[in-house]
């Protein structure tokens, strides 16, 4: 049933936004429909995969679970922000190790690993397990993924 | 045997065959600027959901979908009477020899077969409008009763699925040689149990996915859609949609992920091109997860029972295993997987074996292809088989597995289960295997802690792999509605490289890459000047597609064929602008040079503007410089290898961590080590998911699927996976084109079978024997206290 539809102003990936969306829609149906930001993917709509992960004021959160009416006034991250000619580190340790095949969840992971750089933190292999493991991947196994992140997370400036 | 000692890596430019070349693939995917399907959103698009059955097994009383069709929105409501009588059965693409095609309709007629099966298909302008007409629909169900277990789908007093049938068991397929009886009679030792293999889902990342669109009076249809074999899919399209394949078009841009799942069409896809070809608007349909579990096909479900004997010092004598194979509802285009059968043998050189398929159908989603494709099954029970005879005859099981195996120089080796091995040293994998986890250090640590009540673990498996077709005409034989062969077009440009167009879509495989290398090498060229256009069945050439681990294999015997013909014609033409005698010319990194004087050159830029122009040819050469291609197998190349695993278990509590997980292979040919180990990474991740936490859990009253959404359903993360330590041998097949054999598959085969044996060897004191998966802790906790209780 269409529903009345609610203003949203928001800022993605440093351009504002403003649009009038129906309360159901999800703020990865909005960013990739509404505003065709489609390197942010869907793999399950229930908050566990990972795939729609985008940054959120800085943070990794789950776009899938987050109504596009709840992110008004956010300041929102997508893997189209980190694009140009040349690849951004993070983009070109994946690469480099080998850290993904169907490239699906390459966004969520590439996304997730540029906040844990904001944070400046040194992280163990096995802290590190547990810090993406918000995000899933059926190709990879994982192995070059965490090489990637953590070759990312050590590279200087 | 050919043994190869290869090329050093350092030595290979990273663009030729055999070295570390990063991906083409990667520069648009890292980017998140792959295309899949739900990333289009052509003008006018408009969306389906479906009416899934709740029942495992249900009469369609009653359709009313008055309501439904009242919504604004919706744009048309299709029911089954809508659709049977203008569609054609889902066509099969490898049937099972000797079965009768149980083919389902797009949707059911009468009787809905399992729960998620589509019932009624709605269209509307968004999704959520076509959720809410599917939710307004009135159903009235009449549940039958189910069966969701192959044994009592084979009791007397089971209701029958297929009435026309007569029997739930839809087919019973031989296979063996010698006499398994005189070999049991002669053995010392004679072990037998039922192996439960659990029911899991391949589970790609990017759900099943069609857009379709059709202009009324044009006659195209133009579907993208996510699958490993466009070409077989619009096949099947025309045959359901009794529509001329001429007149379809399949574009698969980049795919999220297949694994053997997107292997074909599904009822979805037929009713989403009705519909687009109803409104003469786009039509789209994304699945989302919830239908998923429900709707695409599982793998793997079966009941193995097997009985291996073996004589005083270990020998196997005799193997045989009678297999039931839980298929669902009906067959999928893959259908029930064969190589449980083909590949029981695995590694050992036993002569007396019988094997045999039945395979069953069920109220559950119909099982189809999934990486691996009974492989692991088959291996799982061989496997452990073969460590309970070692425990019993006090044979440690390194040793017992070197008695036992095949030896280079019995090859090729004929199997008991029809296979023809080609090469490979299959004991050279697992001493490696051995030495690099310290099998003996970890033997003597395993005696020290036993003493503090630690119980460490030490467990092997080995396996070997058919990969690829023994060739088209051998699938012929078989049924097959495709055939062994890959095909390529190789056209020069202007810009001094080549374009390689093939049927084989991107589904994460890195063929791309792959096809880079190996065009580069064959022709000459820097691997930066070739570009792979790949998975649209417009301008490629009819083939058959990324599986069966055949895609390497089929299509580097192409792409050579066409780049020598390139790479020939190149030459002429270079002689003939030179004025030099083409024997003295040579064409690497892109330029075409004389062998004794390198200043005598040409780019092959300009060989190939010329050869467009036609202006400066040879008497009787053709403009052009493009070549089409085709290869087919001359027989399957058997891939091979041992996986090790160390775990140490809390009798206590049956929990039990992996401390170290090693596979030693042999794939023949790498024509890029990187991805081969980023493919056995992957496989192995999906053979440690299975063999640990994956299970879809049907409910023995309701019939219904109880843990089907990722919540309920643990595929591994990151956080559950241990280090895998990976390493090789490079023997290379003297069958397949530059000795390449197939990994797709390979990692997923005997990773479960490792683990297990690892827990009974470290178990060994209790006295416990694994017989199913997933191995839980609860199910390890099980077995050692009821080893207690009857102690």
């Amino acid at each position: 049933m269409t529903q009345t539809l609610i203003d949203v102003r928001l800022t993605v990936n440093g351009e504002p936004v403003e649009r009038a969306v129906e309360p159901r829609r999800s703020l990865v149906d909005f960013l990739r429909h509404d505003l065709g930001l489609t390197g942010t993917h869907v793999g399950c709509e229930q908050g566990v995969c990972g795939m729609c992960t985008v940054l959120l004021d800085g943070e990794p959160i789950k776009s899938c679970i987050m109504l596009a009416v709840q992110a008004d006034g956010a300041e929102i991250t997508t893997i189209e922000a980190l694009n140009g000619e040349e690849l951004h580190p993070a983009q070109r340790a994946f690469k480099e190790a080998h850290g993904l095949q169907c490239g699906y969840c390459t966004p969520a992971f590439i996304l997730t690993s540029v906040a844990l750089r904001e944070r400046g933190l040194d992280i163990p292999r096995e802290e590190l397990k547990e810090e993406l493991a918000g995000v899933l991947c059926r190709c990879t196994g994982y192995q070059n993924i965490l090489t990637a992140v953590e070759t990312y997370l050590a590279a200087d400036d | 045997m050919t043994d190869v000692v290869s090329i050093p890596e350092t030595e290979i430019a990273p663009g030729q065959v055999g070295g570390r070349m990063e991906r083409v693939e990667d520069e648009r995917l890292v980017r998140g600027l792959g295309r899949y399907v739900d990333d289009l959103d052509p003008p006018r698009v408009v969306h389906v959901a479906f009416a899934r059955c709740p029942y495992p097994h249900a009469r369609i009383v009653s359709i009313d979908a008055g309501q439904a069709r009242a919504i604004e929105g919706v744009l048309e409501v299709l029911l089954p009477d809508d659709v049977l009588g203008r569609t054609g059965p889902i066509s099969i693409l490898r049937p099972i020899p000797e079965a009768p095609r149980v083919m389902p309709y797009a949707l059911p007629r009468e009787i809905a077969l399992y729960e998620g099966q589509p019932v009624v298909s709605v269209c509307a302008t968004s999704r959520a409008i076509a959720e809410d007409a599917v939710a307004a629909l009135d159903i009235d169900y009449e549940p039958l009763p189910h069966l969701s277990d192959v044994e009592k789908a084979l009791a007397d007093d089971a209701p029958i699925l297929h009435p026309e049938l007569g029997t739930n068991l839809l087919v019973q397929n031989p296979r063996g040689d010698g006499n398994p009886d005189a070999g049991f009679a002669e053995s010392e030792v004679v072990v037998d149990d039922r192996f439960r293999i659990n029911r899991v889902s391949g589970l790609p990342m990017e759900t099943r996915a069609i857009l379709a669109s059709y202009v009324p009076g044009v006659r195209e249809l133009e579907v993208v859609a996510s699958t490993q074999a466009p070409h077989l899919f619009r096949k099947q399209l025309s045959d359901s949609l009794r529509f001329p394949e001429a007149d379809i078009r399949v574009t698969t841009h980049d795919c999220g992920g297949a694994f053997g799942l997107k292997l074909g069409i599904f009822a979805e896809d037929v009713l989403v091109c009705l519909h687009a070809m109803d409104l003469g608007r786009p039509a789209k349909w994304v699945e989302d997860r919830m239908e998923f579990f429900r709707g695409a096909t599982q793998a793997r479900e079966s009941l193995h029972v097997a009985r291996m004997g073996a004589s005083s010092d270990g020998t196997i004598l005799a193997y045989t295993n009678h297999y039931y194979v839980d298929l669902g509802a009906h067959n999928s285009p893959m259908g029930s997987p064969m190589l449980s059968s083909l590949m029981f043998q695995g590694p050992y050189s036993f002569q007396h074996g019988y094997v045999e398929r039945n395979v069953v159908l069920t109220n559950k989603v119909p099982v189809g292809a999934y990486r691996g494709y009974g492989q692991p099954e088959g291996c799982f029970v061989r496997e452990l088989l073969l460590d309970r005879i070692a425990r019993k005859l006090r044979i440690d099981p390194l040793e017992i597995r070197r008695r036992n195996f095949i030896r280079p120089d019995q090859m090729p080796w004929q199997t008991p289960g029809g296979a023809k091995y080609d090469s490979g040293d299959y004991q050279r994998c697992m001493e490696m295997a051995a030495e690099t986890i310290g099998y003996e250090e970890a033997r003597e640590r395993q005696r020290a802690l036993r003493d503090e009540g630690r119980y460490l673990g030490i467990g092997l498996a080995c396996y070997v792999e058919m990969t690829g077709y023994p060739g088209s005409k051998f699938l012929g034989k078989h049924g097959a509605e495709y055939g062994a062969h890959e095909g390529v077009v190789v056209r020069a440009n202007r810009s001094g490289g080549v374009d390689v167009y093939t049927g084989v879509p991107p589904i994460g495989q890195s063929t791309e890459t792959a096809f880079t290398q190996v065009a580069a090498t064959v022709i000459g060229l820097d691997a930066a000047k070739v570009r792979v256009i790949a998975g649209d069945t417009q301008g490629t050439p009819v083939n058959t597609g990324s599986f069966a681990s055949r895609t390497l294999i089929a299509g580097s015997g192409a792409i050579e064929r066409a780049g020598r013909e390139i790479r020939d014609k190149a030459l002429r033409v270079a002689a003939f602008m030179l004025d030099v005698p083409v024997d003295g010319l040579e064409l690497a990194d892109s330029v075409i040079s004389s062998v004794d004087d390198p200043e005598i050159s040409v780019s092959f830029a300009d060989v190939a503007i010329n050869a467009f122009y036609g202006h400066r040819l040879p008497e009787g050469e053709l403009p052009g410089l493009e070549a089409t291609a085709y290869y087919d197998p001359i027989s399957s190349a058997f891939s091979y290898g041992t996986a090790a695993a160390l775990v140490e278990v809390d009798p206590e509590t049956g929990e039990f961590s992996l401390d170290r997980f090693l596979f030693v292979h042999d794939c023949g040919r790498q024509v890029n080590p990187m991805t081969v180990e980023g493919q056995l990474h992957g496989g192995i991740a999906q053979a440690l998911g299975a063999a640990l936490f994956e299970e879809l859990v049907y409910d023995g009253d309701s019939g219904q699927l109880i843990n089907g959404s990722m919540i309920d359903y643990f595929m591994p993360t990151t956080a559950d996976l241990p280090k895998i330590e990976l390493d090789h041998t490079e023997v290379l097949s003297p069958v397949t084109p530059m000795g390449i054999r197939g990994i797709g598959e390979s990692g997923t085969i005997p990773p479960g079978a490792a683990v297990a044996n690892a827990l009974c060897d470290a178990l060994a004191p209790f006295d416990v024997d694994i017989n199913r998966l997933p191995l839980t802790a609860e199910y390890v906790w099980r077995l050692v206290a009821e080893s207690r209780a009857h102690a």
